[in-house]
């Protein structure tokens, strides 16, 4: 029957039977691969994914002028120009998305641009964002930053006009409020989890930009790397780097849910 | 001493005008009902008072003071949205204390001192959840409490600044009749509490104006009872107060034996609901006339 509940266990022993089939499936692919061409990198092996981690960890540079590995030298540039892209989008969408919620004069004339730059795919914008920073960590930032505000900032200002009632801000007049004790007290508290919402759902989009601006203009990182190794096909670093990111996700997504729960054990979604 | 003045009020929307000319005083410690039919401006006229729908004509003082938007000498609870989700029942009751006697800059800023107030705000919240029975549910959130519970913190969250009016806009229209029996029964704890101020001589604490569609409701928790409607002689031109009079006072103790309260039922139907009954909307309008009345009766013996 539809949404009929099933026993833990087998909930436990299906999960991990999807998996060993997924990777099971794809021992196959790849054994039958090597059967055909010894040399193969398009479906690398156990043997073939050793080397690749190992070779992703290995020290660069030369004696004289050493630099850290690849997965270092990577993890570093994508995840500080994810970070601060993030930052940035986040914090400019929620001071401008809760203004324009309290605001109608600041709502009037910001409204239809946003709506309008949400609609342009951010990715699209790439050109114009290498023409205003070069092609330097800024430009990483700008398209993160940028390609989630649009949106963001929307679903922001939609969340202080429609969970925040008119009722509740009236209340809190009569409880002797301010206008910044309205903002600060009544409207942040409330929106709060709905933003945190927010980012998680904004962590994948925000990936998504920073990897194509990467594959496009970078020269380390997460998007360079995988370009450069999978034009020589060398897909066992580049398996190495997809697994990753979808790790990475993973992790955040998690912790943005925990942090939610945490700081707003009242939200119900 | 008076709470509450209204004076030649009318209010209203684009065209249409639903307020006329509306003439009220309320002396601290009166419970009042407000009733009427559906749609006749009940709420139209608590938002007036409370200052979020200003007045086209007239004006509205709360304690000598000209209502201008909502502050904290109206206060307001309404049938649903009552509380903050993001707070406990504590901290909904304490917000008040929080808003009125502190600022941002000072809690930012100042946290040592803003701690120590913190903790006498939820002491002196945690004493009005008791005035309301609920000290055990300090530090539930509003999605785990009941109707009736909500209700009661919200009471608790709108007196705990003394308000000089508390407004109610169907407060228990939501609840099923044992809750609503309890509240009730709560307004008439509230009101005794009056009575006890008065005769020793300080101001009573509530002041309370309540809308209900509930006519025996209406009499069996109020002391006054006002009635608004538009069949009345110059109708066409808007609601007004059509029905003033004094009503049956119930300790909470007594039992709710309602035929006490079938005659003025009935007058009140009469008067208010009916509207094939046309007359002077001043004809049952008596009520200060019955209290004076009264005192000089009371004189003479
Ligand atoms: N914002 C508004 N704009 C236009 N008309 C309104 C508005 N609010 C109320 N009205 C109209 O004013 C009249 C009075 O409304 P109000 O809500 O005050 O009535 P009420 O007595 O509280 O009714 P109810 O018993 O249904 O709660 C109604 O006819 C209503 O349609
Ligand atoms: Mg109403």
């Amino acid at each position: 029957m539809v949404r009929s509940p099933i026993p833990p266990w087998l909930m436990i022993v299906l999960s991990i039977g999807g998996l060993v089939v997924a990777l099971g499936v794809y021992g196959i692919l790849s054994a039958r691969q090597t059967a055909i061409n010894e040399t193969q990198s398009v479906l690398p092996g156990i043997k073939g994914m050793g080397e690749g981690f190992t070779k992703i960890r290995a020290p660069q540079g030369t004696e004289s002028n050493p630099k850290p590995s690849w997965l270092w030298q990577d993890t570093k540039a994508s995840v500080t120009r994810l970070f601060a892209g993030t930052a940035i989008g986040v914090v400019a969408s929620i001071v401008i998305g809760i203004l324009m919620g309290s605001y109608r004069w600041i709502e009037a004339p910001l409204a239809p641009i946003i709506s309008f730059m949400a609609k342009i795919p951010p990715t699209a914008m790439l050109p114009l964002y290498m023409i205003a920073f070069g092609t330097s960590t800024n430009l990483f930032i700008a398209m993160v930053a940028l390609g989630i505000f649009f949106s963001m900032a929307q679903s922001v200002f939609q969340a202080t006009r429609q969970d925040v009632t008119q009722e509740a801000i009236q209340k809190a007049y009569t409880l002797g409020a301010s206008d910044m004790e309205i903002i600060f007290e009544i409207i942040w508290p409330q929106i709060m989890p709905r933003i945190l919402e927010n980012i998680r759902l904004q962590i994948g989009p925000a990936m998504v930009f920073l990897i194509a601006a990467e594959v496009l203009f970078a020269d380390v990182g997460f998007g360079y790397r995988i370009r450069m190794e999978s034009r020589l096909l060398r897909m066992n670093t580049v398996y190495w780097y997809l697994a990753l990111l979808g790790g990475f996700g993973l992790l955040l997504d998690w912790l943005m849910l925990k942090l939610r729960q945490y700081l707003a054990p009242w939200f119900q979604g | 001493m008076d709470s509450l003045v209204i004076e030649n009020v009318s209010h209203w929307y684009g065209e249409t005008r639903v307020l006329n000319d509306i003439n009220l005083r309320i002396e601290a410690g009166q419970i009042v009902a407000v009733v009427g039919p559906s749609g006749c401006g009940k709420s139209t006229l608590l938002k007036a008072i409370l200052g979020t729908h200003p007045t086209n004509e007239g004006t509205i003082k709360a304690d000598g003071i000209p209502v201008t938007g909502p502050s904290r000498h109206v206060g307001m609870v309404y049938q649903h949205y009552s509380l903050y989700d993001f707070l406990t029942a504590e901290d909904n009751v304490a917000l008040g204390l929080k808003l009125d006697e502190t600022s941002l800059p000072y809690r930012w800023f100042a946290w040592p001192a803003w701690h120590k107030k913190r903790k006498e705000h939820l002491e002196r919240a945690r004493e009005y959840l008791r005035r309301v029975n609920l000290q055990d549910a300090a530090k539930r959130y509003p999605s785990g409490l009941s109707g009736g519970m909500r209700q009661r913190v919200a009471i608790a969250q709108a007196m705990i600044l003394k308000p000089k009016i508390l407004l109610l806009d169907e407060p228990f229209g939501a609840l099923d009749e044992a809750t609503r029996e309890d509240l009730q029964i709560m307004l008439l704890q509230f009101y005794q509490e009056n009575l006890r101020a008065k005769a020793e001589g300080r101001v009573p604490e509530y002041t309370m104006l309540f809308v209900t569609h509930e006519l025996n409701e209406a009499l069996y928790v109020a002391d006054r009872v006002i009635g608004l409607s538009r069949f009345h002689s110059d109708g066409h031109l808007g609601a007004t107060v059509v029905y003033d009079r004094p009503c049956p006072i119930f300790k909470p103790e007594d039992p709710r034996d309602f035929s006490r309260l079938l005659e003025q039922k009935e007058e009140l139907r009469n008067a208010v609901f009916d509207p094939d009954y046309i007359k002077h909307h001043s004809e049952y309008v008596s009520f200060w006339d019955e209290i004076a009345l009264e005192a000089a009766n009371l004189k003479a013996n």
